[in-house]
């Protein structure tokens, strides 16, 4: 048995996809909503985009799980994209809001 | 669950065309403007005549290449055939040198680009109404591409029919049938288009939320009611009723302007690039446009409407077009070229792949060119005019060579 993945190890993972369109990565934009890791190390992501028309929704999807993936000892991801709480700009770090001139 | 997958996206090879040929239209047409004087008017030969390559070569030919882009975004499903693309700009193209031919040289070439273009277009048609079949969610936006598609094939064949009068003598009131054409074309399609999807690309761009969507909801079904009732005064030929619609489209794109207003209010995004610095030149022309649009209807000189005409077209849709080609494309080249290698290499941002100055220098030529050559046309003075379109034939340079740089970004 392998040792318990940390939300923290998925969330650092996370960290390396970046939305082409604004330059951040998809953390720091405050749209992973939660990371839930069972006791079999299944990961699943639940997260959000900055809107619904977004043309790159199932790259964006695949790079997070891909980037799960490679956190050692992860068995499976699972991706879910809501829609409720809509994303807004208060849900992003503040590095973020400052460089978009929201802070 | 939404999802366009890379099967839904168009390939690069298919809308890149649209793209480079359309702003090639568009430097073509403006460097043609210093034919015209201040005095012109939409009724002269040679107004229409540029107007069709402008409005055919370089509006409807970008506005097609973004459609078959958006299309799947939108709509949430794949295009019913998506190859039907590879075939609709070269007709256009075509279709549209023969009508400017017609138009300028040889009325008998008329008919015969006309029918290119309705060929072209109503492939574009049946593309777009077989992929509308497939769509189970039915937002604005979806209600608005079935109801422009409509009007564009009642525009297009009210304008076939006048080529068909002009080129070939088929009895039609050319005179009583081109505001209809007008009407039903810029403002059942072009802006109605515009609206539609600006409820998508703008809070996208802007990263705007949370704000109220009734003024957008209203703008749409007054614009739609403006329009067939422009359409029932033109058939009935009621000069009143024509009014009246005319008046219904003006408060409808009023109401648009304030919610462009509200989308604005709430962005997060507060830089001012070219898209953003774009917009408000479009908008603004459009804020502009609307009393001089009705003072027109009220009965000014037609150099009112025309300036009015003038900064709708030139400023409003073409603003908002060239504006919107700074993240289209860069996305689209992007999107073929960089997506495959995302977590392999560092790839670069949708920003960095734009020539910055180059597209400052068309910015600037464009916009001061639109307002001098506006005001000539409002004060009829010649010498503005010309000034105003030698300001944006140059911006037109610049925006082809920014075109050309973006597509050939990354290219190996």
């Amino acid at each position: 048995m392998s040792e318990k993945v940390t939300k923290e190890q998925v969330y650092d993972a996370i960290r390396k996809v970046i939305d082409p369109e604004v330059g951040f990565n998809l953390v720091e934009m405050g749209l992973i909503y939660d990371v839930i890791v069972d006791d079999e190390n299944n990961v699943k992501v639940i997260m959000t985009l900055s809107t619904r028309g977004c043309p790159l929704h199932q790259m964006l999807t695949q790079w997070v799980k891909d980037a799960a993936m490679t956190v050692p000892g992860v068995k499976d991801v699972d991706v879910e994209v809501v829609w409720e709480p809509a994303w807004n700009i208060s849900m992003a770090e503040d590095n973020v809001k400052k460089a978009l001139g929201a802070l | 669950m939404f999802n366009v997958s890379r099967e839904f996206a168009p390939p690069f090879a298919l809308i890149a065309p649209f793209f480079v040929i359309g702003s090639i239209f568009y430097m073509v047409a403006t460097f043609l403007l210093p034919m015209f004087g201040a005095d012109a008017s939409h009724f002269d030969i040679s107004v229409v005549g540029w107007a069709h390559l402008f409005l055919l070569g370089f509006v409807m030919m970008v506005i097609f290449g973004a459609m078959a882009q958006l299309v799947p975004v939108v709509l949430e499903v794949g295009h019913f055939s998506v190859d039907f693309y590879y075939i609709i700009w070269p007709l256009l193209a075509i279709g549209t040198i023969l009508m400017v031919i017609g138009f300028w040289l040889a009325p008998g070439v008329l008919p015969y680009g006309g029918m290119m273009v309705l060929i072209s277009m109503l492939i574009f048609l049946a593309d777009t109404i077989m992929t509308l079949r497939k769509v189970e969610h039915i937002s604005l936006t979806v209600k608005t591409i079935a109801a422009t598609n409509g009007f564009l094939l009642l525009g297009i064949l009210v304008g076939f029919a006048m080529a068909l009068g002009i080129g070939a003598g088929v009895g039609i009131d050319v005179n009583k049938w081109l505001n209809a054409h007008i009407v039903l074309v810029l403002g059942g399609y072009v802006s109605l288009t515009i609206i539609g999807m600006s409820l998508i690309l703008l809070p996208m761009f802007g990263l705007s939320h949370g704000f109220d969507e009734r003024p957008i909801n209203m703008s749409f079904k007054v614009m739609v009611g403006g329009v067939l009732a422009y359409l029932a005064g033109t058939v009935i030929d009621s000069q009143v009723v024509r009014f009246l619609a005319m008046l219904t489209m003006l408060g409808a794109m009023g109401l648009y302007l304030w919610q462009i207003w509200l989308i604005y209010k709430t962005r997060a995004r507060k830089e001012n690039d070219i898209w953003f610095r774009s917009m408000v030149v479009g908008y603004g022309s459009l804020a502009f446009s609307l009393p001089l649009g009705l003072l027109a209807s009220l009965g000014a000189p037609e150099n009112i409407g025309m300036t009015a005409a003038w900064f709708l077209v030139m400023g409003f849709f073409t603003f908002l077009i060239s504006g919107h080609l700074y993240k289209i494309i860069p996305f689209l080249v992007w999107f073929e070229r960089y997506s495959p290698l995302v977590g392999k290499q560092k790839v670069p941002m949708l920003a960095d792949m734009y020539p910055k100055k180059m597209a400052d220098y068309q910015f600037w030529f464009s916009a001061a060119g639109v307002v001098i050559a506006g005001i000539g046309l409002l004060f009829q003075s010649d010498m503005m005019f010309k000034a105003g379109a030698a300001f944006v034939a140059v911006g037109a340079v610049f925006l082809v060579i920014s075109v050309n740089w973006m597509m050939k970004f990354g290219k190996q």
